[in-house]
């Protein structure tokens, strides 16, 4: 399926921290405003999606259980085909997937794909700890909540306290990414902490969950995004740079090793991205930036491990090695990622690695492009089953050319 | 704003009982097929390596391995009771011949924490019928 379709458009809401001032939008309003400014982007209108593709990413604050079809009403849109991203922060990345597959197999020529959430207006019992049911009830909340696991940072804590076990890893390394990514966020209107730290700044961040600090965490913000995927043919009738999927690849419930004692150091990336890659075309040298799913900095560097731009257990210093700059030898997260852009709920902000890919491949990126990017590689990475990190992960490699 | 407990307390249902009574009597266990003898953690409705739906509750060894632990300094994601008990010594900790678990280790110095330190059971009450395992090391 390679180059068989290709993204015209995406849009990005500026995103809310709901300080004073700034916008308290609802979540059907973000996705209406993201659909927008996709649409713009393409030249298209919404009439273009009636008997087409309408995608839609889970939100915290759904109020429905037919989430799909009553933005489909919101939106006054009438489609064939409804695609619902349940995979956390791969649901961006998963849902190009069924889309492409969708065009490919004629069923639909297009489809809008839209994600938003406002968890910070959601009620909160506890910081972090929105009143989304299926958060707190169930067998997986029952053997997690009264053990004692403070969430994502401390899940993910676990994971990286035993790669340092395993691996040489410094703090340092880590806070590179995290430093790097502000630099980057510097640069990119949309981010939301845009003011840039150092190296001592991140180490005098307080931990949190050992060996996990505040600068290692993202940001939850209030926020849309959207993006148009279609078959190349259309793509070159309505867009002069269409940004074309060369390869992807995706796995899911990865066990490395046993299903009962499995290696938390190794992700589903190992499987997905080989698969990317070769669909595409391409090897490691011909990537011209990376966008991780960044929700931690050791999960940006994981997943370079294991897309194979270098082997297990040299991250740390590969990432101490190269420069990670949008002008350097391996521009990582370009648009500040989202430890520095925000999280716009946790099944949205893997939107930002896609929606960053075709902003550079479009030539889009401002003060931060990467120049003469041809392929990028971008990133989903979505849910968190018991024990292990990320239950979805997915590799897509984006061209300029098909 | 409404009213929360304290801490989170699981809800019993009729798959996940056995665990909770277990741990209210001392005991630790957890579901073990009884055709490829995988034992399975957290609850499941049938066995993650054969499918077999014949899983029953088995007695475990008590002691086990901590595969990788954290301390955590904050509540997030979690209940403010906690609060009274930070720092929090989150492990997963590897049962001998058993599966992996979540499990709070206590008696211990954070900083004395390690990886592949060894454990034992210990059982605290979270209701009059129901119990929950913790560990302390050996
Ligand atoms: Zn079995």
């Amino acid at each position: 399926m390679r180059g068989k379709v290709a993204i015209v458009g995406y849009g990005r809401t500026p995103y809310s921290r709901l300080k004073p001032g700034q916008p308290v939008l609802n979540v059907d309003e973000y996705i209406a405003w993201a659909a927008e400014l996709a649409l713009e982007k393409a030249g298209m209108t919404k009439a273009d999606f009636d008997g087409q593709g309408l995608g839609v990413s889970h939100a915290e604050v759904a109020h429905t259980v037919n989430w799909s079809a009553a933005t489909a009403e919101n939106l006054g849109i009438s489609p064939r085909a409804l695609i619902r991203g349940d995979q956390g922060g791969s649901s961006a990345t998963s849902m190009l997937i069924r889309a492409a597959s969708l065009i490919n197999a004629g069923v639909i020529d297009r489809a809008l794909i839209v994600g938003a959430d406002t968890p910070l207006g959601m009620p909160s019992v506890a910081p972090g700890l929105p009143l989304s049911p299926e958060r707190t009830r169930g067998v997986y909340w029952d053997f997690q909540g009264p053990f004692g696991v403070m969430g994502a940072t401390a899940q993910f804590a676990l994971v990286l306290k035993r790669y340092m076990h395993e691996h040489e890893l410094s703090v340092e390394q880590l806070g590179k990414i995290a430093v790097s990514n502000r630099y980057h966020a510097s640069l990119h209107p949309g981010a939301i902490y845009r003011e840039r730290f150092d190296l001592n700044d991140y180490m005098a961040s307080p931990v949190l969950s050992d060996p996990i600090r505040l600068f290692d965490c993202v940001p939850i913000v209030n926020g849309g995004l959207a993006y148009i995927v279609t078959s190349a043919e259309t793509a070159k009738k309505v867009s002069d740079r269409p940004v074309y999927v060369r390869g992807f690849g995706e796995q899911n419930n990865h066990y490395p090793g046993s299903r009962v004692f499995p290696d938390l150091t190794e992700t589903g990336f190992s499987q997905s991205a080989p698969i990317a890659m070769e669909m595409a075309g391409v090897e490691h040298s011909d990537i011209d930036f990376f966008q991780p799913y960044d929700d931690y900095p050791f999960i940006s560097m994981m997943t370079i491990e294991d897309w194979g731009f270098c082997k297990k257990g040299h991250g740390g210093k590969f990432i101490e090695e190269r420069n990670l700059h949008f002008d350097g030898d391996f521009p990582l997260s370009t648009d500040g990622g989202q430890l520095s852009g925000g999280q716009p709920g946790g099944a949205n902000g893997g939107f930002m690695p896609l929606v960053e890919g075709v902003c550079q491949l479009m030539g889009e990126a401002g003060e931060r492009q990467v120049k003469d990017a041809e392929i990028g590689g971008v990133c989903g990475f979505g849910g968190i089953p018991y024990g292990r990190p990320g239950r979805s992960c997915i590799s897509v490699v984006l061209g300029a050319e098909a | 704003m409404s009213i929360v407990p304290n801490k989170p307390l699981p809800e019993i249902h009729e798959l996940t009982k056995p665990f909770w009574e277990g741990a209210k009597n001392g005991k630790l266990l957890m579901q073990k097929c009884s055709k490829c003898g995988t034992v399975n953690f957290q609850p499941k409705p049938w066995c993650i390596e054969c499918g077999s739906r014949d899983m029953p509750w088995t007695e475990m060894k008590q002691e086990g391995t901590v595969y990788s632990y954290t301390v955590s300094r904050t509540v997030a994601m979690n209940y403010p009771g906690w609060k009274e008990e930070l720092p929090v010594i989150l492990c997963l900790v590897d049962i001998d011949d058993g599966a992996r678990m979540y499990a709070q280790v206590k008696g211990v110095d954070p900083e004395d924490m390690k990886v592949g330190m060894r454990v034992t059971a210990i059982f605290e009450d979270i209701s009059e019928e129901y119990g929950i395992p913790k560990f302390k090391p050996l």
